[in-house]
């Protein structure tokens, strides 16, 4: 009970008994006050810190620190590279314009000549796409997925 | 109102540096002697004690101010000891956790508890701290020196709380007859 009461653990009720026994017990008094010296002398150990020690540890966190904040300023970059920047949206619209018209142009174009060529309007339907709207619509989000800086645009 | 450990919370979550520089001024001798007490030398413990404030900045985030910071801040320094002793050449590799702790000086340095004590009590216990096996040493660290609580401490070297109080029984049980019958 006395190891219990001094490792904090006894209830208050036992703690009562405990004192009731220790005023008539010399051998458990005599327990308890060796058990109090050896705990007293525990806080009788004073160590010596490195008096460079503080300031090492405050040097490096400083420097782990702005390391840290670097790597985050850094992968902020990457976020705001991996997000469609405002450029690469741009591109993509103009390539989009240029597929569009340049399709219907190229259409035009090989319907005239379709007649002499004796091309059906089908086949020269599916010409035009496979050989040009698709392409050129391929062409065009690529601008909208590949990073600027690649293109030169950030 | 904000309380002490929610502002330090707060603090390690943002990684601000102001507060860490008070955690260190204001823990940094108890860390010191915490990892003494783990260890049972002095030689290295000022390369963990800088490791466990990095480690405090890299991981601040994890201590939510519902408990107090010590006891947070000693299971940290514990896990890199111990993470470093198991690291160390095969041949001295430990086998497990208690024998992490088990080191003691080399041979023919003094005992950093020799160098420490400053009273006659403590003259007498130096020795058989130093002796003492690392596991009872650190649960009477931390329940006489460090004062606290014996589910603290449970957290702290991750076992249960009547394997702590075991420990510290046995501990004082090791201890007490410098002081028998004086």
């Amino acid at each position: 009970m006395i190891d219990e009461s001094l490792a904090g653990v006894l209830s208050a009720e036992k703690e009562q008994s405990l004192r009731a026994h220790l005023s008539t017990c010399a051998t458990c008094r005599e327990y308890l006050s060796a058990s109090n010296r050896v705990i007293v002398g525990l806080s009788g150990f004073s160590f010596e810190v490195n008096p460079t020690l503080n300031a090492r540890v405050l040097a490096a966190i400083r420097l782990q620190a702005e390391e840290g904040r670097g790597i985050l300023a850094r992968d902020t970059g990457t976020m705001r590279q991996n997000s469609v920047p405002f450029k690469n949206w741009v591109a993509f619209a103009v390539a989009l314009s240029m597929s569009i018209v340049g399709s219907a142009l190229v259409y035009q174009m090989a319907e005239r000549l379709a007649v002499p060529m004796q091309i059906v309007s089908a086949q020269l339907r599916a010409s035009v796409l496979v050989f040009w709207l698709l392409p050129s619509l391929c062409a065009a989000l690529c601008l909208l997925a590949a990073p600027g800086q690649k293109r030169g645009l950030a | 109102m904000e309380s002490e450990t929610q502002r330090i919370a707060l603090g390690l979550r943002h990684g601000d540096v102001a507060v860490l520089e008070a955690l260190v001024e204001q823990y940094q001798y108890r860390l010191v002697r915490y990892l003494v007490s783990l260890l049972g030398r002095r030689d290295g413990v000022d390369d963990f004690v800088q490791e466990t404030w990095l480690r405090v900045l890299e991981r601040g985030r994890s201590y939510d101010g519902q408990s107090r910071f010590e006891p947070w801040l000693f299971r940290v320094a514990r896990n890199i000891a111990l993470d470093a002793m198991r690291k160390r050449p095969m041949s001295s590799l430990p086998s497990n956790e208690e024998d992490a702790v088990r080191s003691s000086p080399a041979s023919g340095e003094p005992s950093p508890y020799t160098l420490a004590a400053r009273t006659q009590d403590a003259e007498r216990l130096a020795h058989s701290l130093q002796t003492l096996e690392p596991i009872y040493r650190e649960a009477l660290v931390l329940r006489f020196q460090e004062d606290l609580s014996l589910q603290e401490i449970s957290v702290i070297v991750g076992a249960p709380v009547s394997t702590v109080a075991s420990r510290i029984y046995r501990g004082l049980a090791t201890l007490r007859p410098q002081f028998e019958g004086k």
